[in-house]
């Protein structure tokens, strides 16, 4: 008998040929990131089957005109299913529509600030049988799971979401052009060079739309940042977790941050930044330009999680020091149905110094690893 | 604290005055206890058995049928899968699963066949509950595995253990015409899916199972989870969305029609098992009545000192209910080794019939054992009953009357004959009262009124056939078959129960004869005209699949390209639901088929009709689709099958004695036309020499036929067809077989009861005759006289009886619970055989009677009051 | 198998002893305890004599009755009547002794409720396998001295306790036996009955050739007796 759980183990490490190449293949045909990865758009708008795990990631806060603050979030993922053959089969060739490559999962939220109420919503299939997709055309990449969806043009991205519970449907328009982030896109999240991921994000949209709250609807605009990222390899053993910021200030520059948490409690070298200047230039940020204090902590009931939720983050370099604070403490996501994994993603508000003028803001949060390590893929 | 005390004083006094008695006569007690017993035991051992047979198809089907709220199907063909995405992106499905299931055969194992379902792990985790026994694989990723690994299972630990492999083992499976290596990933922990099938199932993702059984782009349902909050509107919406000939559906119909065809073999077996407790009910009064009858004196003493006439008749309903109670707690253990015959014989009866089912062991359902006590305790009470109300109306007085005991009176019997003949004569109407749904209740209340009318003429007719006979009596049995004669004729009610008992006995023997006799002889006619064929051709497992796999293209080559002294008629058979009824829908080539083949017309003008079914112009139905639908010739047959919608005039009705419901026949030529549908569902080959056809040419044509496509289709013999549709019949009615004779068992009982409880009764009129002259040879020879003329008036009566049952069983209860009717034939023979064998058995139960006569030395006896 | 024999043999022996018991005993068991029912009894009995036997409940009067009926063998001792040994004979021969030498007559009557008078009467005769129309001949006889012609086809339950004796009666004599046994014959009955029973019983003693034995506790049967009996405790005591 061939034991299959041994073989699950044996593909679970990207094993690299190619030092060299950006793009190395791995263990039956993943592809692994190990160095700048020369972002093209709009073809790196679209998927990269190749490679265990990608994500778009929308974020944003929004407002009605009667000044009810929102914060969204719209998060499409493609994970790869490793098709073992290795249970030899005789069948005549033909292949049934449902053997798919990959799952599509979503996960959705919206917090409303004023009510101090969260509602979230997540999704998974398999990319088969029009279910679920993630496609590129020309210059066009839609990205769907059942009714959810994302459109990504060169004018402007539309996203769309309906829970039965909320729904959101935004117009996003792209006011700076997307940042590469690391080495052209190459973004350590480790020590090992493929430890990496490709990474850029959009900055700054301006969203337009609708987001309807049980069978209220309402009509908001705000701003919102994308992120697309993908890789193969999963967080270094040392590793559990990470905290990302995405903050967009007042005076129309931004700042993308994540912190790598090492089990003894320190940031991982690992570990850095960008900072998005008014006409888009990026300042790439290391480790050491970066110096981060937890100011207050939250306690989730339900996960147990013990969360920041108040940070100090002082970029000396730039003469940049914020306080980031949670708008609403429970903005906690449990996706037991797609990723299984219990995170907090959520609208900070930003107030700060930069060059000794004060700055203000809002952003978005993302938490991983505190109820127990992530050792999913980057 | 009255009420305390009372019910205590009353069962003081029940026991001292009652159970006390039952102690000083153990023998009698035993055997009313013994024939209760044996009467509630077959009653709950039935009722146990079936419900475990109805319990194991309910969860399969519950949780086949999983939570869903609508059920995407296409009548007589699979869904395309492409209609997943589309529903899956409406805003108010929250889920939606492809469902694919077949039972597939394990390989060189000699195992047989298990239940396969495929499904979209992720898609289908709201629908169904399922569990891996050893969740060491990720708890997010078990779901993944089996799409990770293509042609991986999870399996049931029982099927597993009957195959003899464990996790990580591989094994072959076949369907149809392919076969492939799986590799068992886990075993699934005994909850939701794995107590489908009792264990026997496993599930693969959706992608193995088409990639497998070849179904490409198909599924066979899709299973709808709706928001809660879904309005008549949206489900309108997903009506207009699914193209012709796909239905949006109640996710339990198949569930729902399975059961009904459980209910009328359950209601059957059930009320045949009834019978064995209804005669015992015959023992418990013979009993009741003898102790009520023989202690009048005591009665009376009882009455004089105080106690009311209510408190008397308590008394003896507390017997009855003794004997209930006691008889049913005696039945527990019989009931436990006749359940464990009857479950296997019950689950496999109704497997090969119906559906499937899986019976591993018996579930003890509460409701079933407070049925069963409920039933036996209701039967002894009743029995008590008349016999309490008698006992209650001896007067005080009587404590202080002494002398010559009271003759029973007579009057009555002629009054209750006449109220009998109007009973009997009810029957008719009765039983023409249409049936609720599938429930004969008009038939067995009309067999109820017919067993009541005829138990109601024995007391009279006792009278008749002693009056009758009496002369012969005298001259062929001299001075004690007179005595014997006179003491028939007058009596009374005593012996008239227990030839009650006997006609009940005798009636139904005689009528389930009958009844099988004539189902045979029809299903035999029927299975060598309508089953025609010399070798019948369908693809592998298509009986337990229902045909839902047709014919492989390589056997269609062969036949298409055969060129043989022999004619091919292919047919297509689908299984359909008419309303709620299911049927099976076959179009077959007319004139092939009706060189070879007939049907037993039952309405419909054959002339005409046959060459109007050849041009397509109509569907023949048989007479069970028509009881079922309530359709005749002259109604239109209307329904959607595969997309096309078919309303054709019925042209003829005729006898088919299928189980899985009612069948339509239609043209194939005109099916496929109208359809498109070109699969076969299966052929049959008819030698066109019927003169002689050669044995070696029917097997060398049979192995030509497995050389060439053995791998996907089964191969069978006409003539084994038909001896295998015979043998399953003989099978079905053993169960029945089994039961009669327990039911006959318990009326010899009554038999012997009735004659010893006579004899104790008489003991000092016996010592009289003895004292007067009377030889013990001459009182034996009466009593044997006496059980004679008992016996012969019963049988007698019980004859006509059964001849009037016979006719309710084949033209009401049969129709009204199967649908179907047979040619009605006797089987003289067997009644020939039967009748002398049961008098003499009724006879033999007079034996321990007439062992008792004289137990006691007569002379105390003749001075006891 | 020659009841002609007999009878001439019972008529032979009418000088002598008709019933000779001796060293009599009947002992019931019944549940590990021994119960005396008769004990040491001798007793010579003639032709034609009239017996009465007295004694209190359950002194054994009964008991003797039955042994002497046949009804009941002895469990000790001898006991010969009309020339049948009724310790030793084997059961055809104490019925074919019932039915030809001993009638009896009981306390409670003891009719066949299921058969008429004239049925009832003819039972012993038609049991004894003689000719149908002797017996009914022989019925009707006894019918009319009775006094019961009007009530040939009614049933026991139709009539008076009275008539119900004398129906009895008729059916003890219906084969004309040597020996008529009467246990508490009168009992039941009221005195007016019990006088008519009585003076039948005599006439039935009337011609000396049969032999009565009447037991009971009342002096009602003292005038007729040839011969007194008193049973105590089982054993015999003469008066």
């Amino acid at each position: 008998m061939i034991n299959f759980r041994n073989l699950i183990l044996a593909v679970v490490g990207c094993l690299i040929f190619v030092v060299s190449g950006t793009l190395a293949p791995a263990s039956e045909n993943l592809l692994c990131v190990t160095g700048p990865c020369h972002l093209k758009f709009p073809e790196d708008h679209g998927p990269h089957p190749g490679f265990r795990t990608e994500w778009w990631y929308y974020t944003g806060n929004v407002s009605d005109k009667n000044g009810l603050k929102f914060g969204f979030q719209l998060t499409f993922f493609r994970s790869r299913i490793d098709n073992k053959s290795a249970n030899t089969q005789k069948s005549s060739g033909q292949v049934s529509a449902w053997r798919a490559q990959q799952l599509i999962l979503a996960h959705a939220a919206i917090t409303e600030i004023s009510e101090k109420k969260h509602h979230q919503s997540e999704r998974m299939v398999r990319q088969a049988v029009d279910m679920a997709g993630a496609a590129r055309k020309r210059d066009r990449t839609h990205v769907f799971l059942r009714n959810w969806s994302l459109d990504l043009m060169p004018e402007y991205h539309i996203i769309e979401a309906d829970t039965g519970d909320f729904a959101l449907e935004l117009t996003l328009v792209p006011m700076k052009k997307p940042v590469s982030h690391g080495d052209q896109g190459y973004s350590r999240k480790g020590q090992k060079v493929e430890s990496a991921s490709c990474y850029y994000s959009f900055t700054r949209l301006k969203a337009q739309g609708n987001i309807r709250v049980g069978t209220k609807t309402f009509e908001v605009d705000g701003l919102a940042w994308m992120d697309h990222e993908f890789s193969t390899n999963p967080l270094e053993p040392d590793l559990e977790g990470w905290d990302w910021f995405s903050i967009q200030l007042d005076n129309h520059t931004e700042l993308m941050a994540y912190f790598l948490r090492k089990k003894d409690g320190t940031y991982s070298d690992a570990s850095s930044a960008t900072f998005v200047t008014v006409s888009g230039d990026s300042v790439h940020l290391n480790r050491s330009d970066l110096d981060l204090k937890i100011m207050n902590t939250w306690k989730s009931k339900q996960s147990g999680a013990n969360y920041p939720s108040q940070w100090r983050l002082r970029i000396p370099k730039l003469y940049l020091e914020l306080d980031i604070e949670a708008v609403v403490n429970d903005q906690e996501m449990k996706t037991p149905e797609t990723t299984g994994v219990t995170y907090w993603e959520g609208s900070v508000s930003i107030a700060g110094f930069l060059k000794g003028q004060t700055v203000s803001g809002m952003g978005y949060t993302e938490l991983t690893g505190y109820v127990k390590p992530l050792n999913v893929p980057m | 604290m009255t009420l305390f005390r009372s019910t205590n004083f009353f069962f003081g006094l029940f026991f001292r005055f009652s159970i006390r008695h039952m102690a000083k006569f153990p023998g009698r007690a035993l055997v009313v206890l013994l024939g209760i017993s044996l009467g509630a035991a077959v009653f709950t051992s039935v009722r146990l058995s079936i419900h475990a047979s109805l319990n194991s198809f309910n969860q399969s089907m519950e949780m086949i049928t999983g939570i869903a709220d609508r059920v995407v199907t296409r009548p007589g063909g699979r869904v395309p899968e492409t209609l997943v995405g589309p529903l899956l992106k409406l805003p108010y499905v929250k889920s939606a699963s492809p469902f694919l299931y077949t039972y597939v055969q394990p390989a060189m194992t000699g195992k047989s066949p298990f239940l396969l379902i495929g499904f979209d792990p992720i898609l289908d985790r709201p629908f169904r509950k399922w569990q891996l026994q050893n969740s060491t694989l990720s708890d997010q990723g078990i779901w993944l595995d089996l799409m990770r690994f293509p042609y991986s299972i999870f399996a049931g630990q029982p099927l597993l253990d009957d195959l003899g492999i464990k996790p990580q083992d591989g094994l072959t499976l076949e369907h149809v015409g392919q076969s492939a290596g799986f590799i068992v990933l886990e075993a699934l922990s005994s909850e939701g899916l794995a107590l489908v099938e009792g264990g026997r199932v496993a599930i693969t993702d959706i992608a193995t199972f088409q990639e497998f059984t070849h179904i490409w782009g198909e599924v066979d349902r899709i299973d709808l989870l709706l928001d809660s909050t879904v309005s008549e509107n949206q489900i309108n919406q997903i009506h207009k969305m699914l193209p012709e000939g796909i239905t949006l559906g109640m996710p339990n119909e198949d569930q729902l029609s399975g059961q009904r065809m459980i209910s009328a073999y359950q209601l059957n077996l059930s009320v045949l098992s009834f019978v064995s407790l209804f005669v015992g009910m015959f023992l418990v009064y013979s009993l009741v009545a003898l102790n009520a009858a023989s202690r009048r004196k005591e009665l009376a003493i009882l009455r004089s000192t105080g106690a009311s006439a209510k408190l008397i008749f308590f008394i003896f309903i507390a017997e009855g209910g003794f004997f209930g109670l006691v008889g049913w707690l005696i039945a527990i253990p019989i009931s436990s080794v006749f359940a464990k015959y009857l479950l296997q014989g019950v689950g496999e009866t109704i497997s090969t019939l119906f559906v499937r089912v899986s019976v591993d062991n018996l579930t003890l359902s509460a409701w079933e054992i407070f049925v069963s006590l409920g039933m036996t305790m209701f039967i002894s009470v009743l029995a008590a009953f008349q016999p309490a109300r008698e006992a209650m109306k001896v007067f005080p007085k009587e404590a202080m009357d002494i002398g010559q005991p009271v003759a029973t009176h007579r009057k009555s019997s002629r009054y209750l004959a006449i109220t009998g003949v109007l009973f009997i004569l009810m029957v008719w109407p009765l039983s023409s009262i249409p049936p609720p749904e599938n429930f004969p209740f008009p038939g067995y209340l009309a067999t109820f009124v017919l067993f009541l009318g005829f138990s109601m003429l024995s007391s009279w007719s006792l009278e008749m056939v002693a009056k009758i006979t009496e002369p012969a009596l005298l001259y062929l049995g001299k001075e004690p078959a007179w005595l014997a004669g006179r003491y028939v004729h007058s009596s009374g009610m005593r012996t008239a129960v227990s030839v009650g008992a006997l006609i009940t006995a005798v009636a139904l023997f005689s009528a389930l004869v009958i009844m099988v006799h004539s189902f045979r002889r029809t299903v035999e006619l029927w299975a060598n005209q309508t089953v025609a064929g010399d070798i019948f051709i369908r693809s592998k497992m298509a009986d337990i699949n229902r045909y839902k796999d047709p014919v492989s293209q390589n056997a269609m080559v062969f036949f298409n390209n055969l060129d043989e002294p022999v004619d091919i008629d292919i047919y297509r058979r689908l299984f359909l639901n008419y309303g709620k009824n299911l049927y099976q829908f076959e179009a077959l080539k007319w004139d092939v088929y009706l060189r070879y083949g007939s049907f037993f017309w039952t309405e419909g003008n054959i002339k005409t009709g046959l060459q109007r079914l050849k041009n397509g112009e109509g569907v023949l139905v048989s007479e069970v689709f028509a009881n079922r639908t309530g359709l005749g010739v002259g109604n239109l047959f209307q329904t959607s099958i595969r997309g096309t919608w078919f309303e054709l005039p019925i042209i003829g009705v005729v006898r088919d004695y299928r189980t899985q419901g009612g069948v339509v026949y239609y043209s194939l030529e005109h099916y496929q036309d109208k359809t498109g549908d070109l699969n076969w569902g299966g052929v049959r080959v008819f030698f066109k020499d019927r003169e002689k056809i050669p044995d070696e040419a029917v097997f060398q044509m049979r192995n030509r036929i497995i050389e060439c496509c053995g791998d996907s289709v089964n191969v069978t013999l006409g003539t084994q067809l038909r001896e295998a549709i015979l043998k399953i019949f003989d099978e079905t009615f053993a169960i029945t077989t089994i039961l009669l004779l327990i039911a006959l068992v318990v009326a010899a009982l009554g038999i012997t009861s009735t004659l010893t409880v006579l004899v104790l009764e008489r003991s000092r009129e016996l010592n009289t005759i003895l004292a007067v002259g009377g030889s013990y040879g001459q009182i034996r020879a009466m009593i044997f006289w006496e059980a004679f003329l008992m016996v012969l008036t019963g049988e007698f009566l019980g004859i006509l009886c059964g001849i009037a049952l016979s006719y309710l069983l084949v033209f009401v209860i049969n129709k009204q619970s199967f649908g179907w009717t047979f040619l009605y034939g006797m089987d003289l023979k067997t009644l020939a055989v039967s009748y002398p064998l049961i008098i003499f058995t009724a006879l033999a139960a007079a034996i321990p009677a007439i062992r008792m006569v004289f137990k006691q030395p007569p002379a105390n006896l003749l001075r006891e009051r | 198998m020659l009841p002609q024999n007999d009878r001439q043999r019972v008529a032979k022996m009418a000088i002598d002893l008709i019933i000779k018991a001796e060293k009599l005993s009947r002992i019931y068991v019944m549940e590990s305890a021994h119960v005396v029912g008769l004990t040491n009894i001798n007793l010579d009995i003639v032709v034609g004599e009239t017996v009465v036997l007295k004694g209190e409940s359950g002194s054994g009067k009964s008991t003797l009755l039955a042994l002497i009926a046949a009804l009941d063998r002895p469990t000790d001792g001898e006991l010969s009547v009309a020339g049948c040994n009724i310790k030793n004979a084997t059961e055809d021969r104490l019925t074919r002794f019932r039915r030809e030498s001993v009638g009896m007559v009981f306390q409670n009557f003891n009719l066949l409720p299921t058969l008429n008078v004239n049925e009832n009467i003819m039972l012993p005769g038609l049991l004894a396998r003689r000719d149908n129309l002797s017996v009914k001949k022989k019925a009707d006889k006894l019918l009319q001295w009775l006094g019961l012609s009007g009530r040939a086809n009614h049933f026991p339950a139709q009539l008076s306790g009275g008539e119900m004796q004398r129906t009895a009666i008729a059916r003890a004599l219906i084969n004309d036996p040597a020996i008529v046994l009467a246990d508490e014959p009168t009992g039941n009955l009221d005195s007016r009955n019990s006088r008519i029973v009585m003076d039948l019983f005599q006439e039935i003693i009337g011609n000396g050739k049969k032999t009565l034995i009447i037991a009971t506790h009342s002096t009602i049967a003292d005038h007729i007796a040839t011969m007194r009996l008193y049973l105590k405790d089982g054993a015999l005591q003469f008066l």
